[in-house]
């Protein structure tokens, strides 16, 4: 355990004992929240397990703050729109939940402030904020936009592996793959029979293709979106390879996989159909739940396989940033409520709650990794990240959908990996292009 | 008599209507005509600019607005005919005579699929069609059909739901047109022929024409603008295979934000629907 880790531990089990979030400088949160009692802040939740856990922690905030928080759930596929909506027409919204692609649009339209307009005010800021304890990668991809930082990471996933192993030990496997190329010529034959298969890569035409299943394949195999120039990467051999590699592999998986959603491959995991899935951390709770899965008592967890270019797991995540259309008095609230919803002192709370917690500290407790087998690599993923594993400046919306009609056209056999790739890049530079890359108006995002 | 209702009267009564009808319908579609001219991405307001008809000429040259269109008119032309057919059978049958109670039921339970909420519909749909415990492969003795993740099963099954669903209008609307056909003129020319075809061609027909042009005109505009069954039920996919011309419209306008090429796609979707319905009074009422 490093020094820092440490370190932190102890502060974090001094906290715990004490029982209250008063500070020896005389900082605490209700005094923090005396002037804004009252206030409420209006606050979009997804329909996840992560945002359950808040929602479960939140009377002891709103007790000890008097502060109001008033939650609008959402699928992940609205959440986007509603918050772009209410942004454009200065609506209700006083805190926002960025998805890691949605940050260089939201920070752009200067539609989020800078966290250290809060953490720079020693009313509101608490002493044991310690922004270094947050994961840096998670910290810079989710809340970072041009080495500014804007939101706390909230909700945090990485891409990991998730493998029943009753059904890999009984095809003679003792362990998961250790890279893709293994997983389709060794197991994917092994494991696909009786109606059983081997793997499902979640395919459906909407963020979960682009993100889960083409970006996925991309990266280990030494691809990308973009090169160094802006220019579409998805044609170069590293590109390709990847994308051939899905369409090779989708042998092995169900039919009509370009259907499925995080929700039909959870359910196809959870019911033993299908041996290992790659998902985010956050799903964890709900494969080792027996209420919901009928293999609680065989799922392990493992980092995503390797590819040629290494690990490079799928990044996703989300931060929550104070939104500039907010009052002054609903801004403080509404960082309070932030900074109180990411801190040191509640991160274990959050992760025994179902959340996944963006704090280096919390995972230092190897009793709690034993419990939520996830954690070992999931911190081992987030060493391994990639921050543009999805393009994060503004055009990503405009850019994923291109990308989720041919990713999904290509695995339909509609056109072919080279169609498609060629499709995607030009349609893609247009959009770079309308919005000022190539000109140089706007510089190179990342 | 007309002569002694004054302006202000007639102002009063029909005022408020246009004064709504504008509010409502002409006002957001100015706005749209206006935003169709200009680069309006709502994440990118500060780059609001006139472009003339840039937006309309990416629409007429973009394949995928085509191949969406083409989509769209591919399922008027097999979903409206079957829809007519049974419509019409179905009408035949309930204009029959007896069975009464039999029929004031099949009445009632007509308007069941129409009253059902469109996107009630689909999540309905993706439940009954689950490959793995969907009702209709087990109605089809255990079938293994994979009806949502297959491209052409998936445009099948939008097919179904939506003859389903407006069937029971046609029939409806056709059973209304055989009660104005007078008694007399029906029981006489029965009496002249035995043929149903010839009694249903030159006798009842004529009488249904205005409910069959009715029935095409709605049908044809419900179908441009078909939207929340098949959002719900498929997204517009696998891949783009359901993925029909309002769906397209939404996902540029609402998932991409570009609110000016979203209009003038709408813009040009208005102006086929206006064309197709002038052709359909055109061309049926001259019979009429």
């Amino acid at each position: 355990m490093s020094l820092r880790k440490l370190l932190s531990s102890a502060a974090l089990a001094g906290v715990m004992a004490t029982g209250a979030t008063a500070q020896s400088d005389g900082w605490s949160l209700a005094k923090a929240a005396e002037p804004y009692k009252g206030t409420t802040v209006d606050v979009i939740f997804l329909l996840r397990p992560g945002y359950d856990a808040i929602e479960a922690m939140l009377p002891e905030f709103e007790a000890e703050t008097g502060i109001n928080i008033n939650i609008i759930k959402s699928p992940y596929e609205n959440a986007l729109g509603e918050q772009v909506r209410d942004f454009v027409a200065g609506g209700d919204l006083d805190v926002a939940l960025i998805d890691l692609v949605w940050i260089g649009n939201f920070a752009e339209n200067e539609w989020i402030l800078p966290i250290d307009k809060f953490t720079s005010n020693p009313d509101l800021a608490d002493p044991d904020l310690d922004m270094d304890d947050f994961f840096p990668l998670v910290l810079n991809a989710f809340g970072g936009w041009n080495g500014v930082i804007y939101g706390l990471p909230v909700d945090n996933y990485s891409g990991l592996m998730f493998y029943n192993r009753c059904m890999l030990e009984e095809a003679g496997f003792d362990g998961p793959p250790a890279t893709w190329t293994e997983l389709k010529d060794v197991y994917g034959p092994a494991l696909t029979k009786d109606g059983k298969y081997a793997f499902a890569l979640q395919s459906k035409r909407n963020e979960t293709q682009s993100a889960d299943s083409f970006a996925r394949m991309l990266w280990p195999f030494g691809g990308s979106f973009l090169d160094a120039d802006f220019r579409s990467n998805l044609n170069s051999p590293g590109s390709q390879a990847g994308l051939q590699f899905r369409q090779d592999l989708m042998q092995y998986m169900p039919d009509g996989i370009v259907a499925y959603d995080h929700a039909e491959v959870v359910n196809g995991f959870a019911q033993g159909d299908i041996a290992m899935i790659t998902e985010w951390s956050a799903f964890y709770s709900s494969v080792v739940s027996p209420e919901t899965s009928r293999v609680a008592d065989c799922v392990e967890i493992a980092p995503e396989p390797m590819g040629p270019a290494g690990r490079k797991p799928a990044l996703g995540g989300f931060s929550m940033a104070v939104a500039s259309q907010a009052d002054e008095a609903e801004q403080a609230a509404g960082y309070l409520f932030i900074q109180w919803a990411t801190s040191k002192a509640n991160a274990v709370e959050y992760i025994e709650r179902g959340g996944v917690s963006a704090r280096q500290s919390a995972y230092a407790d190897p009793a709690l990794a034993e419990t939520f087998k996830y954690i070992p690599a999931l911190v081992e993923s987030w060493q391994d990240g990639v921050p543009e594993f999805r393009p994060r400046f503004a055009e990503w919306p405009e850019i994923t959908e291109i990308v989720q009609e041919w990713g999904t056209r290509m695995m339909l056999g509609e056109v072919t990996t080279e169609e498609g790739a060629t499709e995607i890049g030009t349609r893609m530079e247009a959009v770079l292009e309308a919005a000022g890359y190539y000109s140089g108006e706007k510089p190179l995002a990342q | 008599m007309r002569g002694q209702v004054s302006k202000r009267t007639i102002f009063a009564f029909v005022g408020p209507a246009v004064l709504g009808l504008a509010l409502v319908g002409i006002a957001p579609l100015l706005y749209a005509g206006w935003t169709s001219l200009h680069f309006f991405n709502l994440t990118q307001l500060r780059r609001v600019e006139f472009i003339g008809l840039e937006n309309y000429w990416t629409v007429l040259t973009d394949p995928s607005f085509r191949q969406a269109m083409g989509r769209t008119f591919f399922l008027l032309a097999t979903a409206l005919p079957l829809q007519l057919m049974l419509g019409m059978g179905i009408a035949l049958v309930l204009h029959q005579p007896a069975l009464t109670i039999l029929k004031t039921l099949a009445r009632l339970s007509l308007v069941l699929p129409m009253a059902t909420t469109y996107a009630v519909v689909g999540l309905l749909g993706q439940v009954m069609f689950n490959q793995k415990f969907g009702v209709m492969n087990q109605l089809m003795g255990g079938a293994d059909i994979n009806w949502i993740g297959d491209p052409t099963n998936a445009f099948i099954m939008i097919i179904f739901w939506d003859v389903w669903q407006w069937t029971p209008f046609v029939a409806l609307v056709l059973l209304a047109g055989l009660t104005m056909v007078p008694g007399e003129v029906e029981e006489a020319a029965r009496l002249e022929t035995k043929s149903w075809w010839t009694v249903l061609r030159y006798v009842q027909l004529p009488f249904l024409l205005p409910g069959l042009v009715a029935v095409l005109i709605l049908r044809t505009a419900d179908t441009l603008k078909l939207f929340d069954m098949v959002f719900t039920l498929t997204r517009g996919g696998p891949g783009a295979s359901t993925e029909f011309i309002s769906l397209m419209i939404q996902r540029v306008g609402f998932r991409a934000f570009n609110q000016g090429l979203a209009s003038a796609q709408a813009i040009v979707l208005l102006i086929i629907t206006i064309v197709l319905a002038q052709i359909y009074i055109r061309i049926f009422y001259k019979e009429v």
